[in-house]
């Protein structure tokens, strides 16, 4: 699990560009939208991207979706329980 | 009514960080290397973001618009198979990026307009304008041109053999406009030509008007560098012939087989 945080961590700031800030930086706790890193719907899609192609997981069901992008570590959790 | 210009601004004078130019860090990680560039260049020419609060148009010109955005994401399409694409390359690979992103900084909802015409973009956006004032809806406006230079772009071209005479080059100018004549007015758009046909060296002075004192300046002779709206550029070397003493200076563009363009500026009297 904790590999996957630090890995995820990577893959947004890399994939959406945040700038000055590292993967200490980011609370896996935190939330992603709104407070916290303040992301918004377009990498809402960037993320969904990132756990195909990196973990070959996909949101089935959008209705789960927003406990799932809530934090770094609840995309882990999501990432853990489905990958394949 | 007429065209004063009031300031103009080249991407190779800008001075400030984009950090200070564009304080939001969440705007400026969507921005790629052109669109810093021009949005950076279009901040410096209004004297800092707070400039764009009182635009009244902003006009934007381009002839390949964010070009690294649009390769990216046809490559994208390739790799994945058309599936799984990154949005933000696609947003960002529009003409009208630039445009929208000035006025976004400020929430600025005025008259917002993008020029995609090749060689002539420039001069469509210039004209745009010229028109706004003459209709009396001019007030402040920003017209700027831009466009980058990828390795790809200047792999293709020059087996077109568009690199015998000149290297590709890239750059961003804007202009900052007044449809009256202001105490910073520097110069004064007096004609925008759109000629049919290719006009010679000897012709242009007489069907222009031109005396022995004024300058006439050809794009591809001033400039070794050269791209779609490098007459944005030529237009600005203009701007400072007439800071310099010039009364009357002509920007003749021509190239690639496309027909000219005649913008001539005067000083102010």
């Amino acid at each position: 699990m904790e590999q996957i945080i630090q890995e995820l961590k990577e893959h947004l700031i890399e994939e959406l560009n945040l700038e000055e800030i590292t993967p200490e930086d980011i609370d896996a706790e935190a939330p992603l939208f709104g407070d916290g890193l303040g992301l918004d719907s377009i990498d809402a899609l960037e993320i969904i991207l990132i756990l195909e192609k990196n973990y070959g997981v996909k949101l089935s069901n959008s209705a789960e979706a927003k406990p799932v992008f809530y934090s770094v570590k609840t995309l882990a959790e999501y990432i853990v329980n489905n990958r394949k | 009514m007429g065209l004063y210009v009031s300031n103009i601004t080249s991407d190779s004078q800008v001075v400030t960080d984009v950090k200070v130019l564009v304080p939001d860090a969440g705007v400026r990680r969507r921005m790629s290397r052109v669109i810093r560039m021009a949005v950076s260049t279009a901040v410096e020419c209004v004297g800092g973001i707070e400039g764009i609060d009182g635009l009244d148009a902003i006009i934007t010109a381009t002839g390949y618009g964010c070009l690294a955005d649009s390769e990216r994401f046809l490559r994208n399409v390739i790799s994945d198979k058309e599936d799984l694409l990154n949005p933000t390359p696609f947003i960002q690979s529009t003409f009208n990026t630039v445009g929208g992103q000035i006025a976004l900084l400020r929430h600025n909802h005025c008259y917002n307009m993008t020029y995609v015409n090749r060689i002539h973009s420039f001069e469509d956006a210039l004209l745009d304008a010229f028109m706004r004032a003459e209709d009396g809806e001019g007030g402040r406006m920003l017209v700027g041109a831009f466009d980058e230079r990828t390795d790809s772009q200047y792999e293709i071209m020059k087996r077109m053999g568009l690199w015998r005479k000149h290297d590709c080059g890239e750059g961003s100018v804007f202009v900052l406009l007044t449809s009256q004549k202001e105490d910073s007015s520097i110069a004064e758009v007096l004609e925008i030509d759109f000629p049919s046909d290719s006009i010679g060296e000897q012709d242009i002075a007489q069907r222009y008007g031109c005396s022995d004192d004024d300058v006439i300046l050809y794009n591809v002779c001033c400039t070794m560098e050269i791209y779609p709206t490098i007459s944005a550029s030529v237009f600005a070397q203009a701007v400072e012939k007439i800071k310099k003493g010039a009364s009357k200076v002509l920007v003749y563009n021509e190239m690639w087989g496309m027909t000219p363009t005649v913008v001539i500026l005067g000083c102010i009297v």
